[in-house]
């Protein structure tokens, strides 16, 4: 659909929702911004009101070959997610509508758009947000131990508990339906199995609380975007995510998100959580965000073949080679230590 | 076809000549005169590029070091096996234990594929420094 189609399906569909809510009646400057493999994300002026559409571009049907959930919710079970963070003090956009496939916009909905900085090259290393990093990553553990504390029977269907067992299951079935092309994503996969932690009990995770889907400003976190990934797990899977050398942007010596360091992960989550997740289970997780990132980018690969997405997505199978040189790398280090 | 004149001077366009001029062509044309997703895409073209670039000069190396492993790890292979999806079904069935030989061969083909696919991957630096001076 090209901008100018979207533009008067939405002029259509968000004078009610916006009614009393956004001042305007029309939509303005319709711009797709860069980034997000799965869903697109547009920015638009509702009469002076900048917000954020999020939409999926394709049918859920063209991907149902691939098992498990690796391309993320519905937006619409997204949106009911980022509702209830809203209700736990998470830093969230506020959602006005939401669409489901069968609407004329597509699969969608509307946010509010919160000020800050998203792209890692803009805040990881610039001087102007050096209090910024000092204290994210002690609000980074403060935030997801509000979010591991959302009563999971408010959850959407599709917001399962699941066990190491499954996840070990699906990962091996995806690596067989992608070929089994990666010795090394195998590997790591029988080291995984091999480690496994014991079964915790399941929160609510993130699933994909990293730097890039995040919002920061002068103080700190801001917002935390793109909740397409949310499902259940042990606590300490997000804590590791958001260490995974990918996330860091570079800044390999900042253990957490290439900004900060892991005591002030931890302590930030005891700050809240009143425990405190141990290292070694978080630097577990950190060899598994490595095998799922690999995962993530050989799904692109099978996306772009089905004809869905750019040079870009097809490009992002190759960065697999990234998560392949991580798990090694980490692997040898848990044997060495 | 095209071949060099008696001058020497080179009429012929080798394919790695005509990648650098495609890629050429996007950074300095295509991108400045795009915007957004466009413009946004030329660059990931362009890097696109550099990867067959990159992998047309490396996978010699890494179709001698796949063959090499295939002897050691996969002796009932026949020619032009697939050798990482071999090496791949004998780890998930649990027949290959990878001892510190089969790592190495792992490390050192890493090296070589993120070489093509991104030599600027932070972690690469210290793997490279890591392994390489273990061979030493």
């Amino acid at each position: 659909m090209s901008p100018e189609q979207l533009t008067e399906q939405l002029n259509a569909a968000l004078r009610k929702p916006l009614a009393g809510k956004v001042p305007g009646d029309r939509v303005d400057q319709l711009t797709r911004l860069s980034g997000g493999a799965v869903n697109e994300t547009w920015r638009l002026k509702w009469g002076d009101t900048p917000l954020i559409l999020r939409r999926r571009p394709f049918s859920a049907d063209s991907v149902d070959n691939l098992e498990g959930n690796i391309l993320g919710l519905s937006l619409k079970d997204e949106a009911a997610v980022i509702q209830l963070a809203t209700a736990a003090a998470v830093p969230v956009p506020e959602i006005y509508a939401v669409f489901d496939a069968a609407h004329p916009v597509g699969e969608a909905f509307l946010m509010d758009f919160i000020p800050g900085e998203s792209i890692p090259q803009r805040w990881l290393t610039d001087v102007n947000f050096e209090a910024a990093r000092d204290r994210l990553a002690f609000e980074c553990g403060q935030a997801l131990a509000r979010i591991h504390a959302i009563d999971s029977s408010q959850l959407p269907d599709t917001v399962a508990p699941t066990t190491l067992e499954k996840r070990f299951r699906v990962a091996q079935q995806r690596l067989h339906t992608f070929g089994d092309s990666s010795p090394v994503m195998q590997l790591g996969l029988n080291w995984l199995i091999d480690h496994a932690p014991k079964e915790a009990p399941c929160v609510l995770l993130h699933g994909d609380f990293r730097t890039g889907n995040l919002l920061i400003d002068d103080n700190g976190l801001a917002g935390v975007l793109d909740w397409e990934l949310a499902h259940q797990g042990p606590a300490e899977e997000d804590l590791g995510y958001l260490c995974a050398h990918v996330w860091r942007f570079g800044q390999l010596d900042k253990p957490v998100g290439g900004f900060g360091h892991y005591e002030d992960l931890i302590a930030g989550y005891e700050s809240i959580a009143g425990w405190a997740p141990a290292l070694t289970t978080v630097r577990y997780w950190e060899i598994f965000a490595a095998l799922s990132w690999g995962l993530v980018c050989q799904t692109m690969g099978a996306l772009w073949h089905s004809g869905n997405g750019d040079v870009e997505r097809a490009a992002i199978v190759r960065r697999r080679s990234e998560a392949e040189l991580d798990m090694l790398l980490l692997m040898e280090a848990w044997e060495d230590s | 076809m095209t071949q060099d004149n008696d001058n020497g001077t080179p009429t012929d366009v080798s394919s790695l000549e005509l990648l650098g001029a495609v890629k050429s062509f996007l950074m300095e044309s295509a991108v400045p005169a795009l915007s957004g997703r466009d413009q946004f895409n030329a660059r990931v073209a362009a890097n696109v590029l550099g990867i067959i670039e990159r992998e047309q000069s490396i996978n010699e190396d890494l179709f001698a070091l796949d063959s090499k492993a295939a002897q050691q790890w996969l002796p009932d292979a026949e020619p032009g096996a697939n050798i990482p999806q071999r090496l791949s079904r004998a780890l998930a069935q649990r027949q290959l234990e990878p001892d510190t030989d089969f790592l190495d061969y792992l490390k050192a083909r890493q090296l070589l594929v993120t070489a093509i696919n991104n030599p600027r991957y932070a972690s690469r630096a210290i793997a490279e420094k890591k392994w390489r001076t273990r061979d030493t």
